[in-house]
């Protein structure tokens, strides 16, 4: 939902990779320090907008190529790990601080008695819930706020904006810290929801899988997180078909195929309505 | 995304140059952390000089440590703690090579390491064996030392291990305890687990003899077989794992370095069982790592110095060490041992007695490739 905030403000973000290992990061040492897994999150969500709002500002106020800047992050995040890790920590893989606490998993009364449903409505933690809500309410902002819809316009045709009085600059800014600070819950998700420690690989390319949705969905929350179901069902259905005989790397490439085939559909039904619209044009 | 994380390392650090830390014979320096090993069932390897060294004779001997560092509780560690404990039994001037990117650096490691005259250098890692190949022979005064491979040269002694001895003992175990309900936490079943962290030889290695164990336990346990394609993502450890105990699952082994932590975590909260890999994992999660299938990294250190002082490191070969060195085993199940009813643990004694008997011959990939009845 972050990037496809970011995106509708015009900026495609590659980023979002690396602004999830920093929030991943800051989760599991806050919550270690501090012991309240709630307190890493905030911190986690502070880190990732930091780190979008710099990002934003090398590219609208230093005009630096949003692709190469963010290449330049996904790099500079990993050699920064890839340092402070064996400095700071005295470690090189993984880091499980002691006192961490993970997130709790919260049930939903009624709803986990559902047969079937219930263990796939309830029981995870509050950040899961959180990233459903956050469908509908980026929905409202994007489509119902003034804010939301001077951002459509700022990325819709910037100059034009522009004219109209619009912030256009700062509207970017506060898109990518919104994609960042989304960034830094999602994960903190996997360092304490899924997971309860850190590891300078633990992302794993979910970012770029998120950059993925979001382009699937045309950048609408509704579609983008229905992306993101399919994605994700097709990797849980990679994991139960790996342990039953088909070859393990085959059908963990699964959600990356269906990412290069829903984003070829996406483009050749752009496409389509594309001519079919000249067409029309000109009849 | 699909740039190896060392590739992008390696651009971003390469003025990161190595780390020289540890000279001389004390003890400075190291970070290593206490790992304990102590293996189930079997004593412990023979931690004694072969003879009485000679006096005066001194030995300069280096260690190079691999990925993941001094401090990674596992490997290293273990391995540095058995340097140590070669250090105090013999006349031994010690030196740690670390660096901060070990696989880029590699080369030019090994090159030093042989230029400066030791007369033994340990190299612990896998990916610098290209290299150690190479140099070796330039420097016929120096011995070479590689755990996990066959002689590279005629100065160079190997150590491997006989891991599939040790992970068929996890089997035998993990089978049993799936179908007692009396164990805490077990819905009584015939499947267990095993994730590799890549499918390869020297990892199937470790899952072969585990389903082997099972077998032998019980054919018609169903051994469910995955590989997360990867070493370093604990998220999908977790997933993966979390995949088979809702296949019924009780006991998951992990054969997949830091992919495994998440393994054992998923253990944790679905109050189920994981196996641990390379040193004792057991306090990870007390109570939900049945046990550890645990490598004497340490030992092995220890003998090749063992045998420099005795004269008696000729280079060249290769050593095999299994369950009856004590080098390869089930950890001590401190936490668990309680909970696994003692005729389990009987049998695993039982089984373990007869492989060092040679009455059970487990299956080895690298030798004999995969057998037609593992399915993975």
């Amino acid at each position: 939902m972050g990037g496809l905030v970011n995106r509708q403000g015009g900026i495609v973000n590659i980023g979002l990779e690396p602004m999830m290992l920093v929030g991943a990061f800051t989760a599991v040492v806050v919550s270690a320090q501090s012991g309240n897994p709630f307190l890493g999150v905030l911190a986690a969500t502070v880190a990732g907008a930091l780190l979008g709002l710099l990002f934003s500002w090398s590219i609208t106020r230093l005009g630096a190529n949003e692709i190469v800047a963010g290449l330049g992050l996904n790099l500079l995040v990993l050699g920064f790990f890839g340092y402070l890790l064996p400095t700071a920590f005295k470690i090189e893989g993984t880091l499980l601080p002691a006192g961490l606490v993970g997130l709790p998993k919260v049930e939903i009364p009624l709803v986990n008695q559902i047969p079937g449903l219930g263990p796939i409505l309830s029981g995870h933690d509050i950040l899961t819930y959180l990233s459903w809500l956050s469908v509908p309410l980026v929905s409202v902002f994007l489509y119902r706020t003034p804010l939301g819809i001077e951002l459509r316009a700022t990325g819709a045709n910037e100059e034009a904006a522009r004219a109209a009085g619009v912030p256009t600059l700062r509207l970017r800014d506060f898109s990518t810290v919104v994609a960042g600070a989304f960034s830094g819950l999602a994960g903190a998700q996997l360092s304490l929801g899924v997971v309860t420690l850190f590891n300078k690989q633990m992302t794993g390319g979910r970012g770029f899988i998120a950059l993925a949705a979001f382009y699937f969905g045309d950048a609408r929350p509704a579609l983008t997180a229905l992306g993101a179901v399919i994605f994700g069902v097709f990797e849980a259905a990679g994991f139960r078909l790996g342990s039953s005989g088909v070859p393990s790397q085959l059908v963990q490439m699964l959600p990356y195929l269906v990412v290069v085939i829903s984003l070829t559909l996406v483009a050749v039904r752009r496409e389509l309505r594309v001519r079919e619209r000249a067409r029309a044009a000109a009849a | 995304m699909t740039m190896s994380n060392r590739l992008r390392l390696s651009t971003i650090l390469p003025a990161i140059a190595l780390i020289l830390v540890s000279c001389g014979g004390t003890t400075s320096g190291g970070t290593a952390s206490s790992v304990s090993a102590a293996t189930f069932g079997s004593k412990e390897p023979s931690f004694k000089p072969m003879c009485t060294p000679a006096a005066g004779k001194q030995f300069k001997v280096a260690l190079i440590i691999a990925q993941g560092g001094l401090g990674d509780q596992s490997y290293n560690d273990l391995a540095y703690s058995g340097f140590q404990r070669a250090k105090t039994d013999f006349s031994v001037v010690g030196r740690v090579i670390q660096s901060a990117d070990i696989v880029s650096q590699g080369q030019a490691i090994v090159q030093q390491a042989g230029q400066a005259n030791f007369d033994l250098v340990i190299d612990l890692e896998f990916s610098t064996y290209d290299a150690v190949k190479a140099a070796a022979p330039s420097f016929p005064n120096t011995q070479w030392m590689t755990p996990n491979f066959t002689s590279l040269a005629a100065n160079d002694t190997g150590y491997l291990f006989n891991e599939q001895d040790g992970s068929y003992l996890a089997g035998a175990l993990a089978a049993q305890v799936t179908q007692d309900s009396k164990v805490p936490g077990i819905t009584p079943s015939k499947v267990i687990g095993v994730i590799g962290g890549v499918k390869a030889v020297g990892i199937d290695k470790f899952l072969v003899g585990y389903a082997q164990g099972a077998r032998d336990i019980d054919p018609s346990v169903k051994v469910l077989v995955n590989y997360s394609n990867g070493f370093g993502d604990p998220a999908k450890g977790k997933q993966l794992a979390d995949a088979m105990f809702s296949q019924g699952a009780n006991v998951v082994y992990q054969v997949a370095g830091g992919t495994g932590t998440g393994v054992i975590q998923a253990a944790q909260s679905a109050n189920k069982y994981a196996i641990g890999v390379d040193s004792d994992q057991d306090a990870i999660a007390p109570g939900h790592v049945l046990t550890s299938m645990i490598k004497r990294t340490d030992f092995a250190v220890y003998d090749s110095i063992n045998r420099l002082a005795c004269g008696k490191l000729k280079g060249g070969e290769t050593i095999n060490l299994g369950l009856k060195e004590g080098a390869v085993g089930l950890s001590q199940m401190k936490f668990t041992r309680n909970a696994i009813p003692s005729k389990y643990l009987d049998k695993v004694a039982d089984l373990q007695q007869k492989i060092i008997d040679g009455k059970i011959k487990v299956w080895n990939t690298i030798t004999q490739g995969t057998p037609s009845w593992f399915t993975s």
